[in-house]
């Protein structure tokens, strides 16, 4: 293997950004189609990247990509690309939601240069975060992504973007430098007066060799880390910041920012909190802490869902809601929490993909996205609400899709750890929030495609969903449904990563 | 090549050598004023004033590829730390100088203008490269009263006036406290050589007349370096000076006052070891240095005028480099070396965008500069760089000098230290709090609406300065490793 396919999937975007940025003016209008192009090079190079694995037997150790990027004052900085179980369906993710969002939004028309430079930006940092081995080159990534969404939500979002923009910002900042702290400690802390290290290294394995804390250390540091990770999950308390960014990003960013930044959290927890080698007894602190903190986020989220009258605030909700999911089946740090909170990220990916796109198509073609002001919208634009009824059922746990096989697992995850600690009773929050969410999910469809037609807004000039935004949903709930009937597909994918554990 | 050259110019000076690169900036100063009688073109003077700096600056790159290090007289040494530090001046410099010619307060005094700023860049020179207290502070004094005429320069405007007699008033105060601080030190260890005094502290332990003098040393450079509480006087001066003079000074003489501190207490706390009260001094340097950044970045948040925004947000960066006081470790003196190389590039970046849009008729204010990306995209999007690196985002230079710099507080003796865990954090908090004023500027030069559709042109000079800070800004922050290497040799000589 000669060319380094994991580099080109930063590269690309990378040039493609850089391309869209300047064809301003006259050409602006173009950059529609060569974000396509590059988004549609990037998706083909990682359906390769998954397929070639598959053949290889999940094995992808022959993509690693190392070099040195440079030496100086003790330091040794790495550029370390690697796929594994973990990493690739997120990867896939990211390469598919970024092509269906500039598909998705074919006719925006306001800067479309700067639109698609901002999507393809925000590629480069997520493709980097995901692959990245290296702390620095991870940081730097990480970091990344922040500067494409702050534009996105300030110049392409609601009436309150600029309040919800900086706040995005500021606050995700403030995490990732006290997440950077971490990252000193353990980087240094491992390879500090180990003999035979001139430089030291920021690599992953570099740290995971050498280190050697004692539980006190472990336990600070991973809180360190665990913070800076848990607030772009978001995990509540530190969730403010998440409806206020979805409520106001344009569509595509909501998509992106729901489908795959947040997952950077519960990605990063995996990769480096829950590490055996670095933290093999922080885990005695934290483990109930992080899932009381996901059951608390669960009914939590789900509860707020309840209370919501714009549908996309609902949804955004329900994202901390699930997300509250997945850092149960991080806490649980079994093979089986691990394996379905994978399969839980990636399933929310896609399925939030669609949740994201039936509210910005309600906000553009109702012109509100009000529950209180809809109504009766499946007699009049069937299509919609196929496709609306189709991804509340999925994130909802309808058996036979994607979001019930996650959600599952996950219950039995949980079931496994409370059983073995002796506090049964607690599943009970778990159902609660299944049956909450079945709630909202209901009423929410209640209250805007059934029953009598709205006379609160005119609906007349409304027009039914166009032929793009059909193809887009329909690519993703393709996926849904495949991915529900048949998991292994994915799963075989994280096992090899997830049965560590 | 290079070590022939070096060779005959040690034969040929002798100990003159070592001095050789502040001689020739001085001869600069003193042919400023001639130059510009002779031809009355401000032009002119700028250009000789630029070539001779450029011909030190390149004996000094000389002089560091050939390890030509020595001292000149036991009073100036040029060893790696000093010969960084006047690469650093003379940068800073070349970008005043190369935009002064186009901005209008300097045409009339062209020559009393160059004269200074090469004055300045020779004290400072002096000043880094002193090992004995008078030499230091001959260095400093030479850099401060020059400083004060420089500011005074823009006679006309009674802000600059203002300026002018608070940078003098404060200005002597510290001088005389600094000097105070020093005769203590000369009474008790009867030396004015910094690293006998440490030795023979060392032996002889600390009494109170030293520690009074260390006080007053601090005290008074504190007031250069802007450490809160002695940095009231510099948001002042910043806006009533003419922007890139105030850009001069926030940058290099500031990295003068940290140069002359770096030598003074590494060498009387660290290497003299005197072990006594080290402890104390950097748990006063860490205090300061967290109540200045976060009195630096509080303040500036407050701010509608763009160049009070930028100064307090240099006394936020001030407190950044005092980390390495406190830490008292190669390895943070290197990120604060480094930082200080970054924080030109940035910061003086910033004060060149500010006087090029000054130039071209936008005012000062924030609100000034709304809609600014549509107006000069190019310019806009530049300061946007130059002010997510002093952000500290990634992957600019910012944030890899803020990087190794505030890891220096973590990593400590070749260890994880827990004893300065408090500062990190202060730090990076601080940084994340500054993210809110710059990305406010970036929101309102690119967010809001401009006032007027006016395309903005800026002379030719400030296009090329700004490009070279933007090439600063993204080289420094993606590949460091060269200036990175140098500063931990810089950081080295001092251990």
């Amino acid at each position: 293997m000669d060319i380094p396919i994991l580099s080109l999937l930063v590269i690309i975007p990378l040039i493609g950004a850089l391309v869209t940025l300047f064809m301003g003016g006259q050409r602006a209008d173009k950059a529609k189609y060569v974000a396509a192009v590059f988004s549609a090079v990037i998706l083909v190079v990682s359906l390769f990247l998954l397929f070639s694995g598959m053949k290889n037997d999940y094995d992808f150790s022959q993509f690693d990509e190392s070099y040195i990027w440079f030496q100086a004052a003790g330091l040794q900085m790495n550029i370390i690309f690697a796929v594994d179980g973990l990493s690739i369906l997120m990867v896939f993710l990211t390469a598919l939601l970024v092509f269906l969002v500039v598909m998705f939004s074919w006719h925006e028309s306001d800067r479309p240069n700067y639109y698609h430079a901002l999507l393809l930006a925000m590629e480069v940092g997520l493709m980097g975060v995901y692959m990245a081995q290296d702390y620095f080159l991870f940081y730097i990534m990480w970091e990344v992504t922040l500067i494409p969404m702050f534009f996105m939500i300030s110049w392409y979002g609601g009436p309150r973007r600029h309040y919800s923009a900086i706040k995005f910002f500021v606050y995700t900042h403030v995490a990732s430098v006290i997440m950077l702290i971490g990252i000193f400690a353990v980087v240094f802390g491992a390879q500090a007066g180990v003999p035979g290290i001139e430089y030291i290294s920021f690599a992953f394995d570099a740290v995971r060799d050498n280190a050697a804390f004692d539980t006190v250390f472990q336990t600070f540091f991973f809180g360190l880390l665990f913070f800076g990770f848990a607030v772009k999950m978001p995990v509540p308390p530190f969730h403010t910041w998440l409806p206020d960014a979805h409520v106001e990003a344009p569509t595509g960013g909501s998509v992106l920012l729901a489908g795959v930044m947040l997952k950077m959290g519960s990605y990063g927890i995996i990769r480096i909190c829950l590490d055996d080698k670095i933290f093999p007894n922080a885990m005695e602190f934290w483990q109930p802490i992080m899932i009381g903190l996901g059951i608390f986020a669960m009914v939590y989220g789900a509860y707020a869902c309840i209370a919501q009258n714009d549908l996309k605030k609902m949804v955004a909700y329900s994202s901390i809601s699930h997300m509250g999911m997945v850092l149960v089946g991080m806490g649980c740090n079994s093979v089986i929490g691990i394996e379905f909170a994978i399969f839980q990220m990636f399933a929310h990916g896609i399925i939030s993909g669609v949740l994201f796109m039936v509210c910005g198509i309600a906000g553009h073609n109702f012109g509100t996205r009000d529950m209180r002001l809809l109504g009766g919208l499946a007699g009049k634009f069937p299509v919609y609400a196929l496709f609306m009824m189709f991804g509340f059922m999925a994130s909802l746990g309808l058996p036979g899709l994607m979001g019930f096989i996650a959600e599952f697992g996950l219950l039995y995850g949980l079931w496994e750890y409370l059983a073995a600690n002796n506090l049964h009773a607690l599943i009970l929050f778990g159902l609660l929030d299944m049956m909450l969410t079945a709630g909202y999910y209901l009423w929410a469809m209640q209250k805007t495609l059934f029953g009598k037609e709205t006379d609160k807004i005119d609906l007349s000039h409304c027009h039914d969903i166009a032929k793009n935004e059909v193809a887009v949903l329909a690519v993703l709930c393709a996926l849904i449904a495949l991915f529900g009937i048949w998991p292994t597909l994915a799963i075989d994918f994280i096992m090899p990563f997830a049965g560590a554990f | 090549m290079f070590e022939s050259f070096a060779e005959s110019l040690v034969e040929a000076f002798g100990q003159v050598t070592y001095i050789l690169p502040q001689v020739i900036v001085l001869i600069a100063a003193l042919l400023a004023p001639l130059l510009h009688f002779a031809t009355k073109d401000g032009k002119i003077v700028a250009g000789a004033s630029f070539a001779i700096i450029a011909i030190s600056a390149i004996l000094v790159m000389i002089m560091m590829h050939t390890v030509t290090y020595g001292t000149a007289f036991g009073m100036f040494e040029f060893d790696p730390f000093s010969s960084l530090m006047m690469l650093l001046f003379m940068a800073v410099a070349f970008l005043t100088i190369m935009v002064s010619p186009v901005h209008v307060e300097t045409t009339k005094h062209a020559g009393e203008y160059y004269s200074l700023i090469a004055a300045i860049v020779a004290g400072m020179m002096f000043a880094a490269s002193a090992t004995t207290l008078l030499a230091i502070f001959i260095g400093v004094e030479v850099v401060s009263i020059s400083s004060y005429a420089l500011v005074a320069l823009k006679k006309n405007d009674p802000r600059a006036s203002e300026a002018a007699v608070k940078y003098l008033i404060i200005g002597a105060f510290s001088s005389a406290l600094t000097l105070l601080g020093m005769s203590m030190i000369y009474g008790v260890t009867g030396t004015l050589n910094i690293e006998t005094i440490g030795a023979k502290v060392a032996v002889m332990g600390a009494n109170w007349a030293f520690i009074l003098g260390c006080i007053g040393m601090i005290a008074g450079y504190g007031f250069k370096i802007a450490a809160v509480p002695f940095h009231s006087w510099a948001p002042d001066v910043y806006e009533g000076a003419s922007t890139p003079v105030s850009g001069f000074l926030a940058t290099a003489s500031k990295k003068m006052g940290f140069a002359v501190l770096f030598k003074i207490f590494f060498a009387l706390f660290v290497i003299g070891s005197t072990g006594v009260f080290t402890l104390e001094f950097q748990y006063v340097f860490a205090i300061i240095a967290a109540i200045t950044m976060t009195v630096g970045n509080l303040v500036a948040i407050s701010q509608s005028n763009i160049k009070r925004m930028l100064a307090y947000s240099s006394v936020a960066q001030a407190g950044y480099i005092m980390i390495a006081l406190a830490v008292m470790s190669q390895y943070a003196t290197t990120g604060a070396l480094f930082h200080m190389f970054t924080h030109v590039v940035m910061k003086g970046g910033a004060f060149i965008m500010v006087a090029a849009l000054i130039t071209a008729g936008l005012g000062e204010k924030i609100e000034d500069y709304k809609g600014l990306a549509k107006r000069t995209p190019l310019l806009a999007a530049a300061m946007m760089l130059f002010l997510f690196s002093l952000a500290g985002i990634p992957p600019l230079a910012g944030f890899t000098s803020k990087f190794v710099l505030f890891s220096g507080a973590i990593f400590v003796d070749g260890a994880v230290s827990m004893q300065w865990m408090w500062l990190a954090f202060i730090a990076v908090i601080n940084s994340a709090i500054s993210l809110y004023y710059y990305a406010r500027v970036v929101k309102t030069m690119y967010i809001e609406k401009p006032a007027c559709d006016d395309k903005i042109v800026v002379p030719a000079p400030f296009m090329v300065a700004i490009a070279l800070c933007v090439i600063g800004v993204i080289v420094l922050g993606v590949y460091p490793e060269i200036l990175l290497e140098l500063c931990d040799k810089a950081a080295a000589a001092l251990f």
